[in-house]
């Protein structure tokens, strides 16, 4: 049955299936019951027994061992939805969400591509047809060469020269990419050879297509993008900025809402750009324009990505629009049913990544159980969770495990949450950057405001390490742990312990080993 | 029973007194050096995984969990890992001179071969874990002795990769 919402819609579905894992599949998944849809989730055999797969209202198995026989295979994703009854197919972030002739086969199969047309995806993800068509629209771009350099061939003194003349330094960046995979920035002349075949085996890998493209590294510059919501019926919007100028290795840490730097002009003219662009592109549906703002207000396009992106929530917190919700309207075929100077900013939100890391060796990956999971609860707090306490953390995929999202009334009130959240955030099994988080968000550039993208690249290892404990205390901590026979309390989750969520014994979703949902 | 914290690979040993259900260190020795106790005492709390400690007689509240070896312990906003040894055992089983993986992956890339001598910080392989790449360096000057995984190869957290003399 429809969903009263969807009454008017031309194009109608009750049922989504969402085509990825983690904690932006729970995301869409919640979203959808939220609207009154069906929910399906597709799983690999690693994934048997993940949250999302909980959360579903039904789960179809991806059989295989590789990202490609599973999350990555289209067809069975069509063919899941079609066995169960799915009318709609949301990728998701990464995974097949800006794949062109996913979202194509999608249509073909009479399913509703909850995202942009094949043809907005196929622009904007090749980056050297984007920048061509940036250049055309008058949107400014950054100064590069627009050579692609194919995979296969022994291309490297034609790289060797674009590289020179674009000066370093410089970025080497995936035509396909996204999400800092196959991006790599090069110094000096000779790194560009070694940098440059880690950034096309990487592109190759992540994205199926090698093809590697030079552009200028503009240095104290801040990542800002604009978020924006296009219909079918010719409206388009943007929902203000987010800065996510705090990264490491292009990967973004922590993203916020409003930029600390974007003055009223500045958002005005970025909303006006963002908005060409996804219009010159013919964009449908939520949609974001990344852009690299110099330190005197210049702002370059850099690109444009054709998904919903992982830090979504700093732009829901402060605008008040659920962007998954406004997602399922356009492809319902609804009009976006709001104009520009409707779109309000409410405060700050501020987005903490919380990924399986050691930040003590060089931030590689951690792998382990989630032998406790607690995520901190209180007013303006949103925890966006792929995992739950007893879960493996494996190296099957991202390391990713959460997204902590703060919202208050400024940003010192935000920065200060945020802090207090990171402190009560409790995972133990595997590493985390939690600690790692806290020390950022100490930081004096970035409580100035003033961090930009080389921020962590340049901040000393003291700068951003944690105090030190006093080892002694924590040798007796542990050995009256072990005393008191903590670790066999753990080992039997089954007990008859009063719910320590609901206070109640016997909670129908005890079994579930978490607060519902 | 032996303890170290975090990466650091020195012992700590321990006494402990209990009175009450007030469990409270009475003897503690580093790398067989006896130094002060702590004054810390510790209550077990009703809570499942929480114990109340008091550290110079301020109560605050710890979560504890226990993976493996190792005692995970969240006080204060910090985390923290205790290992646990049992009395007179070796330390970390790789030689000096091994490099072992420091994370569980693929080897994408084996840039040297036996015989081959490396500078200090020189790139030795390239590991894919979790998607990313990431390059492993030589922790010293030397000679490269023996080369145990080809490129293709899974490896665990701990698999002696290389070995370097000098």
């Amino acid at each position: 049955m429809l969903p009263d919402w969807m009454r008017e819609s031309p194009r109608p579905f009750a049922t989504v299936l969402v085509a990825n894992r983690g904690e932006i599949a729970v995301r869409v998944l919640q979203a959808a019951r939220e609207a009154g849809l069906g929910g399906i989730a597709v799983f690999s055999d690693a994934d048997a027994n993940s949250l999302h797969v909980e959360v579903a209202d039904q789960a179809v198995h991806l059989s295989g061992d590789t990202l490609d026989q599973t999350y990555l295979n289209g067809d069975a994703i069509i063919e899941a939805a079609k066995g169960c009854g799915a009318e709609a197919i949301h990728p998701g972030y990464g995974f097949l969400s800006e794949r062109a002739d996913f979202a194509r086969a999608v249509e073909a199969a009479g399913l509703v591509w909850i995202g942009p047309p094949g043809e907005a995806i196929e622009t904007m993800g090749d980056k050297v047809s984007a920048r061509l068509l940036m250049i055309d629209s008058g949107v400014p771009v950054i100064p590069g060469e627009e050579m692609a350099v194919e995979e296969d061939a022994d291309h490297l003194g034609v790289l060797a020269s674009a590289a020179a003349r674009v000066g370093y330094p410089l970025l080497l960046k995936a035509s396909a990419g996204g999400g800092g995979k196959g991006m790599r920035s090069v110094r000096e002349p000779r790194a560009l050879r070694a940098e440059y075949e880690a950034a096309a085996r990487e592109a190759a890998a992540a994205f199926g297509d090698g093809t590697i493209y030079i552009e200028r590294l503009l240095t104290g510059a801040r990542h800002v993008e604009i978020q924006v919501l296009c219909d079918r019926h010719g409206g388009a919007i943007h929902l203000n900025e987010r800065d996510c100028s705090v990264q490491r290795r292009f990967q973004k840490i922590i993203e916020e809402a409003p930029s600390p730097a974007v003055s009223p002009e500045i958002r005005k003219a970025m909303g006006e750009a963002a908005v060409t662009a996804a219009r010159s592109v013919g964009y449908i549906g939520a949609g974001t324009v990344e852009f690299l703002l110099s330190g005197n207000g210049q702002f370059h396009f850099m690109e444009m990505n054709t998904r919903l992106q992982v830090e979504h929530p700093v732009t829901e917190l402060t605008t008040g629009i659920d962007l998954v919700q406004k997602q399922f309207e356009v492809a319902a075929g609804l009009p976006l049913g709001m104009d520009q100077p409707e779109v309000k900013q409410s405060g700050h939100a501020i987005e903490a990544r919380i990924y399986a890391e050691d930040p003590n060796r060089g931030f590689l990956p951690s792998t382990g159980r989630l032998v406790m999971w607690q995520a901190p609860v209180g007013p303006g707090i949103r925890v966006d969770s792929g995992v739950r306490q007893g879960d493996e953390v494996t190296i099957d995929f991202d390391p990713m495990l959460a997204k902590l999202i703060v919202h208050a009334p400024d940003r010192h009130a935000a920065i200060r949450r945020l802090d207090t959240a990171l402190a009560d955030f409790v995972a133990l099994g595997v590493q985390t950057n939690i600690g790692f988080l806290r020390s950022l968000a100490a930081h004096h550039a970035f409580q100035s405001g003033g961090a930009d993208t080389e921020f962590l690249a340049n901040a000393t290892p003291e700068e951003i390490s944690g105090p030190d404990a006093d080892r002694g205390t924590l040798v007796a901590i542990a050995a009256a742990a072990q005393r008191l026979g903590l670790n066999r309390a753990q080992a039997d989750p089954a007990d008859g312990a009063v719910d320590e969520h609901t206070g109640h014994p016997g909670d129908p979703f005890r079994t579930l080993r978490r607060p519902f949902p | 029973m032996e303890w170290s914290v975090g990466d650091d690979s020195s012992r700590y040993s321990a006494a402990l007194g209990e009175e009450d259900g007030r469990v409270r260190i009475s003897t503690l020795s580093h790398d067989g050096v006896d130094m002060d106790p702590p004054d810390v005492v510790v209550v077990r709390d009703e809570k499942q995984g929480r114990l109340r400690v008091e550290v110079d007689g301020r109560p605050r509240l710890a979560h504890v969990a226990k993976s493996g070896d190792a005692w995970w312990i969240h006080m204060d906003g910090h985390t923290h890992v205790v290992h646990c040894h049992e009395q007179g055992s070796s330390g970390p089983s790789t030689s000096e001179g091994s490099l072992s993986a420091p994370m569980p992956g693929t080897i994408l890339e084996m840039l040297v071969k036996q015989g081959q001598r490396v500078r200090e910080g020189q790139a030795l392989l390239v590991m894919e874990a979790m998607k990313m790449e990431h390059r492993i360096q030589a922790p010293k000057a030397g000679e490269v002795t023996k080369v145990h995984y080809e490129q293709g190869e899974r490896v665990d957290m701990g698999s002696v990769l290389i070995e370097i003399g000098d």
